[in-house]
């Protein structure tokens, strides 16, 4: 390229053309700086990496001990159902057995007891799951029945705003 | 470093099972350690996840049918579990994601493992606002220099919407950066 400088009475300092590389780099660098640095500062502990193998094959080591205790358990379930099958067909097989308690025979106050006695540590969600709440009435879980004249005079007594009931407005 | 088909046949087999895992984890325990620290930013945590992941690829190999590559098949294991903690934990302490994000980056102020100065804080800060996909993205893309393919195998989201949202993301953070 030509030089156009026809002596016009401008300067430069003496380096500045030699130094303007760099400090359009160093401009450069530090715009780049301003925006979204690349360090983020996390540091780990030393040496974590050697010992990261040998934490993770102790822990798998580890593990299967685990699933074999939980496998003893089911061939103990399977052992417990055999023997179960194996008494239900004893009783069921012998009909003419005069002696032949079946579940008719237990008192039910027995059973009562056992289940007043027994805390069988079912959840509400079990006990839904075995009670069908479909063919239940107000009624069998009360002790003493209510008629309909109770209710009403009830509400009557003791509700204050109708909303409160939650009936449809087509109701009434 | 052996071919990728040769390692998973050996993880299969029990008898070079054990040689092939620790030659696994070798080699990727450094990046899956930084991909997952950048979610769950804290060394302790990460540690746990990482070692669960590498448990996970470890039993689960059989399972793996190599439609995709190992990498990125560990990649989404370590990203799942990473997401899967920190749930857990939001869970625990009975607060939502958004609240979680908070109390962990105000955390690392106070962390032994960073060392970061205000202007890293606020990097971090920055990260923590972003939605939980962008700030995957961000990462994987921004320190952990992945091709958009990469990414694209490891999140199942398209190359297109990848780089929208990782130009949504490098918006957002600046601007988050120019108002601190």
């Amino acid at each position: 390229m030509k030089k156009t400088n026809k002596n016009s009475g401008f300067k430069v300092p003496g380096d500045y053309l030699d130094t303007f590389n760099d400090n359009l780099l160093n401009k450069i660098a530090s715009e780049d700086q301003s925006s979204i640095p690349k360090n983020e500062g996390f540091k780990i502990p030393e040496s974590y990496f050697n010992s990261l193998h040998k934490n993770i094959t102790s822990k798998l080591d580890e593990k299967p001990t685990k699933v074999i205790t939980l496998k003893s358990y089911k061939k103990y379930y399977y052992s417990a159902i055999a023997v179960a099958a194996v008494l239900l067909l004893f009783f069921t097989i012998q009909p003419n057995k005069p002696n032949n308690i079946n579940i008719s025979d237990l008192a039910s106050s027995e059973i009562d007891a056992y289940f007043e006695d027994t805390d069988l540590g079912l959840s509400t969600y079990e006990i839904a799951e075995v009670i069908p709440v479909d063919d239940l009435e107000l009624n069998d879980v009360l002790e003493t029945t209510i008629n309909d004249e109770d209710i009403v005079n009830y509400l009557d007594d003791n509700t204050d705003y109708i909303n409160e009931l939650n009936i449809e407005s087509d109701e009434y | 470093m052996i071919a990728e088909q040769t390692l998973i046949a050996e993880l299969k087999q029990t008898e070079t099972q054990a040689k092939a895992f620790e030659m696994l984890v070798n080699t990727y325990k450094e990046r899956l350690y930084w991909h997952i620290r950048r979610i769950v930013l804290n060394h302790d945590d990460t540690d746990d996840v990482l070692q669960n992941t590498f448990i996970k690829v470890y039993k689960n190999i059989h399972n793996f049918k190599g439609e995709s590559k190992l990498y990125s098949w560990m990649y989404r294991i370590a990203t799942n579990e990473s997401l899967t903690f920190l749930k857990s934990k939001s869970k625990k302490l009975g607060i939502n994601d958004a609240e979680l994000q908070q109390t962990m980056v105000n955390n690392l102020k106070a962390d032994v493992y960073f060392e970061g100065d205000e202007i890293q804080l606020n990097l971090q800060k920055a990260i923590a606002s972003l939605p939980e996909k962008q700030k995957l993205i961000f990462n994987m893309k921004y320190f952990e220099e992945l091709k958009y393919e990469e990414i694209s195998s490891i999140l199942d989201t398209s190359v297109g919407g990848l780089k929208a949202s990782y130009h949504l993301a490098v918006k957002k953070i600046e601007a988050f950066l120019k108002n601190e």
